[in-house]
This record gives C-alpha cells, sequence and structure tokens, in this order.
C-alpha cells in the first residue's frame, strides 16, 4: 500500500472504475458474489449480461494466482441480478491494500448491499474433512494489514449512507441472519455445513506444522491468504456479508503430507455443489423481496 | 520479486571470479556465533560491500564477510554476519544471499542464531535443533509477482528443516555429551525484546524460543529447493515469571561459550554430508 495515497485519491480511483463498470451493467445488482480458488465455475451459472475483464477496468488490479480468471460476470441468478467476481487479488501477489480491496470499494459504489465472499482454505480444526464447507463465523486478522481507513469506505458507500451508519453500531462482521440462512439451506440440502472461525495469513508459502498448531491454539478453524480485507471494507459501509470457506486439505501437524497447489484446486471443486447451492439460496432470497 | 533473478545471478557472477569453487553448503552464523569462520580452510574472502546487491550488516557483533573454503572437507560459503528485518532491510535483501548460495550451486543451507529459551526445560548454553518454526515477523520474503525460476508460487511448508539432519545432529551431540533440544522457533522482527505478556503468548502457541532471524533465509531455501539444517544457541531464558532484563553483552557471551559445542555439531554434520 502506498501509505501516502489519500482516501481521496482512493476514493478517485474506486469511481473511475464504478464508472466503466456501471456504463456495462444491464441490471441492478443488489448482491455480489466474489467467487474464490476453484470456485470460478458458479460464475458459469448465471444468465449473462455483461461480462467485462478486469483489464479493461482502469486502475482495476488483475490477478496472476493459479485458477483465477479476472473478470466480472454481471447477469441474472434465476430472476435476481447478481454480479460474480470470478478471480480475486492477493496480497502475496504484491498488491497493496487499496489494490486488494478496490474491487469490493467498486461493488460498494454501485449499490450493492449483499456480499457473498467464498475462498478455498485449509482446516485447521482436526474434525474438518476435505471437501467441507465453513461458514466462516469470524475471522482472526494476522496479514499484518496496516489500518484500513475507516473514513474511507464509509465515504465512498454515499449510495448507501444510511447502510453506513448501521454499520457502525454492528458488533458482527459477519451477518447473523444470512448465516442462519445459509445454514437452513445446507439442512434442506442435506449437507453438513461447518461454522467456524477463518484467519488469514499472507502467505505465499504454506504454514508450517507449528504455525498450524499456533493457529488452532489461537481459535481458528480454517486458515487462507484472502477475504479479510474485502470483508473489513464492505462490513464498514454497512453490506451484509456471508463467508464461506471450501476445505481444500485439513491439517494434521502429527501426520504431515505435502501440499500441491493443483490439488488444492482439484479438491475445492468438490465442495462446489454445496457452495452452489447456498449462493442461489441466498441470492435468491434477495430477489426483489424487501 | 521482479529482478531478482538478475541480482542474484549477478552476485554469483562476482563471487565465481574470486572463488571457483562449487559449495556444498551454505553457512549462515548467527549473533556471537561468527568464530565458526576460523575453521573454514579460507580460500577466498570478500566484504559485502563489494558483493553487488548485497546489503551491509550494521548489527552489534556481526562481521560483514562471504567466506568461501573448506569446512569438514567439504566446500562451502560461509556468511561471517547476517542482515535483520530490525536493521530495516525489506526481507527479499535479506535472503538474497541465499539465492546466491543456491545458484552457486550449494544443496544445503546451515543455519544458526542466538534466540530467547521460553521452554523451562531449557538452559542458557543450550543447543536446540530448530524442528519448526512460526513465522510471526508480520512479513513473507515471497510476497510478490512470484520468478518460476527461482522456486514455486505456493512453496510447501511440511518439513523445512530436514529430519535426516536433526537425527543427525542429535546423534553426534549425544555422542559428544552436549545438550541438545529439538523444538520449535518462533521468529519475531524485533527489535525490542518481548513483554512478558508476549513470552507466555509465544509460548502457548507452542514455540520453545523466539528470535529476530532465520525465518525468512529459511522460507526462501526451501522456495529454491535447498536442505535446512537450522541450530538455536538459547543465550538467555525468558520464562515470564521470572524475567530478568536482558544485558546483550551477556547475551553474547553465552553465545560465544556455547560456540564450541555448536561448531562441533556443524562439522559432524557436514562430515556425514561425505559420500561414504
Amino acid at each position: 500500500m502506498n501509505p501516502d495515497a489519500t482516501s481521496s485519491e482512493s476514493s478517485h480511483r474506486t469511481t473511475a472504475a464504478a464508472a466503466t463498470v456501471r456504463a456495462a451493467l444491464k441490471s441492478d445488482a443488489k448482491t455480489a458474489v466474489i467467487l474464490g480458488t476453484g470456485l470460478g465455475d458458479l460464475a458459469d451459472e448465471i444468465a449473462v449480461e455483461a461480462t467485462i475483464a478486469y483489464r479493461d477496468i482502469p486502475g482495476f488490479p488483475r490477478s496472476t494466482a493459479l485458477a483465477h480468471k479476472g473478470r466480472l460476470v454481471c447477469g441474472r441468478l434465476g430472476e435476481t441480478p447478481v454480479i460474480m467476481m470470478q478471480g480475486r487479488c492477493h496480497l502475496y501477489e504484491g498488491y497493496g491494500l487499496d489494490d486488494i480491496t478496490l474491487p469490493t470499494r467498486v461493488l460498494l459504489a454501485l449499490g450493492i448491499e449483499t456480499l457473498i465472499v467464498t475462498n478455498a482454505a485449509g482446516g485447521v480444526n482436526p474434525d474438518y474433512c476435505v471437501g467441507d464447507v465453513m461458514l466462516i463465523d469470524d475471522h482472526i486478522n494476522l496479514m499484518w494489514l496496516r489500518a484500513l481507513k475507516p473514513e474511507a469506505p464509509a465515504k465512498e458507500s454515499a449510495a448507501n449512507p444510511s447502510l453506513a451508519r448501521q454499520a457502525s453500531k454492528r458488533v458482527r462482521l459477519y451477518d447473523a441472519a444470512l448465516a442462519t440462512h445459509a445454514e437452513q439451506i445446507a439442512r434442506r440440502n442435506d449437507f453438513p455445513l461447518r461454522r467456524g472461525v477463518y484467519l488469514s495469513v499472507t502467505g505465499p508459502s504454506y504454514e508450517t506444522r507449528a504455525e498450524y498448531s499456533a493457529f488452532r491454539r489461537m481459535g481458528a478453524d480454517c486458515v487462507g491468504m484472502s477475504t479479510v480485507p474485502e470483508v473489513l471494507v464492505a462490513a464498514a459501509a454497512g453490506v451484509k456479508v456471508l463467508g464461506l470457506s471450501t476445505v481444500t486439505n485439513v491439517a494434521r501437524p502429527d501426520a504431515p503430507q505435502t501440499v500441491s497447489a493443483e490439488e488444492v484446486v482439484e479438491v475445492a471443486a468438490t465442495a462446489l455443489p454445496k457452495v452452489r447451492a447456498i449462493v442461489q439460496g441466498i441470492v435468491g432470497r434477495a430477489s426483489g423481496r424487501p | 520479486m521482479q529482478g531478482l533473478y538478475d541480482k542474484v545471478e549477478a552476485a554469483a557472477a562476482f563471487i565465481r571470479q574470486a572463488w571457483k569453487g562449487t559449495p556444498h553448503a551454505g553457512v549462515i552464523l548467527g549473533t556471537g556465533l561468527g568464530s565458526l569462520v576460523k575453521h573454514i580452510q579460507e580460500e577466498a574472502s570478500l566484504e559485502y560491500g563489494e558483493i553487488p546487491h548485497f546489503p551491509k550488516s550494521t548489527a552489534i557483533s556481526h562481521r560483514g564477510r562471504l567466506v568461501c573454503g573448506k569446512l569438514a572437507g567439504l566446500p562451502v560459503v560461509a556468511m561471517g554476519g547476517r542482515f535483520h528485518m530490525y536493521e530495516g532491510y525489506p526481507l527479499d535483501q535479506i535472503t538474497l544471499p541465499v539465492r546466491v548460495m543456491k545458484a552457486l550451486g550449494a544443496k544445503l543451507l546451515v543455519v544458526s542464531n542466538a534466540c530467547g529459551g521460553m521452554n523451562p526445560y531449557y538452559h542458557g548454553g543450550d543447543i536446540m535443533l530448530i524442528d519448526d518454526h512460526i513465522n510471526l515477523m508480520g512479513a513473507n520474503p515471497l510476497i510478490g509477482i512470484n520468478d518460476d525460476r527461482l522456486g514455486p508460487r505456493f512453496p510447501d511448508m511440511c518439513e523445512p528443516y530436514c529430519k535426516k539432519l536433526i537425527a543427525r545432529a542429535l546423534e553426534i551431540a549425544r555422542r559428544e555429551n552436549i545438550v541438545a533440544h529439538q523444538g520449535v522457533f518462533v521468529a519475531v522482527s524485533g527489535p525490542n525484546l518481548e513483554t512478558r505478556a508476549e513470552y507466555r503468548f509465544l509460548r502457548m502457541i507452542g514455540a520453545d524460543v523466539v528470535g529476530m532471524s532465520t525465518v525468512p533465509e529459511v522460507i526462501v531455501a526451501v522456495h529454491a529447493g535447498l536442505s535446512v539444517v537450522g541450530f538455536s544457541i538459547i543465550t538467555d531464558m525468558c520464562l515470564p515469571d521470572a524475567l530478568e532484563p536482558a544485558d546483550v553483552s551477556k547475551i553474547i557471551a553465552t553465545a560465544n561459550a556455547a560456540e564450541p559445542n555448536l561448531t562441533k555439531l556443524v562439522l559432524g554434520v557436514l562430515a556425514g554430508e561425505k559420500p561414504q
């Protein structure tokens, strides 16, 4: 992050990028989904109205990560307008915090009220199984981020000033009602949905056995390299956030196994139907009904 | 990490002009442990200042010299004096020497450090073989666009410290009647020492010793595909309920006193590397 970047510069960047996206949009989406590693295919299931490559959006950072595409897919899931981010950027790619959170701030400027954030994570809770989906109840930020400027996201969400006012009174970053709804969807679709704490690190090296043990003792259930910056920005602006982690490996520090990035991508795909059910259910409910 | 490959190649080319050998191991010596260099049959010696892209060490009791030669009969490059995050160097600079060692042909990295002991079974002057580490430095040397010529995007950290070499070092310690432990090293940036509350926290999350170095070099070594063996000298005990003010001169004296033991272990580990 450029420490000298003022919030007005960052706000100007957001406005410019949002204008480009708005010009391409066909309908007014209130819900957005950030698709994590291995979950990009969910964007194929919407009736696409517009696709915008990140490289065509001024100032948008471009993902260099494995299995991340790098485009906004806008359209309808069922009847409901939705924007899906296919691919995200990470701190380990060398991007600053302003870059990492720009897409989220653009979504806020477009008037998003509900954000579903997904990621692939390592299970630190030994009860978890590969292919599980965890509802993020809360997070631990070990990314050593310089504090986000609290006034910046609030100003930028001027489209939703009442939401931002509510946010200042909220204690939970992850919306309780959305979480309850996601759990209902999981029961109805007959799959176990874990609920736990996501711990974020920068990476890119995977965790050592000692780090997995440390994170477990700190109270984490999953560990990953994304999500927290986006959630901090969205929640500060009053957006309702639902977070989902797909468990791509489970750390058993006393019986360690090597992890390859390709395996992570492959296993993440087995969790795809579960994430799909939750996304469809949540987006469907968001449709039109107040 | 852009431009890093060229910097590594430039530094390695400069060293090759002064020394024709191919190192088997790279050796990085920590606070108070630089005199292991005296055991090297020196064939070339370079000031850090003359090697392209090498930073200059400012820390107390660290010498800024790269020594090339034979140790236990094996060709090595050894750093007398290392760089620390608390000196203000970015981690990609701190770890550049490790990449240069790899570029010169090294297969193994031997690292040592002085650390504070938090495991109450340890004592000042003991040696700990690093079994594993926790990175709490708040930084990672691999952040940036990955250069695949240097290593993979997401290096696995399942076994950063070679089990076989740990076993070999412990075996030598038993034979030589040296107290040696096997435990978890947690790295912090420093430069202030930890508070009592921080020591309790670090102990609670599973660390046995705490220090301000080593982890960046090891992450880069794993990224570059080097085997690693790491030695920590416990120079003072950090027991939160009986904490005494740290005395840097005492810490260095303890490190110096433990050095003959460290030397025996390093020489023994290297001797075991020779083809039977």
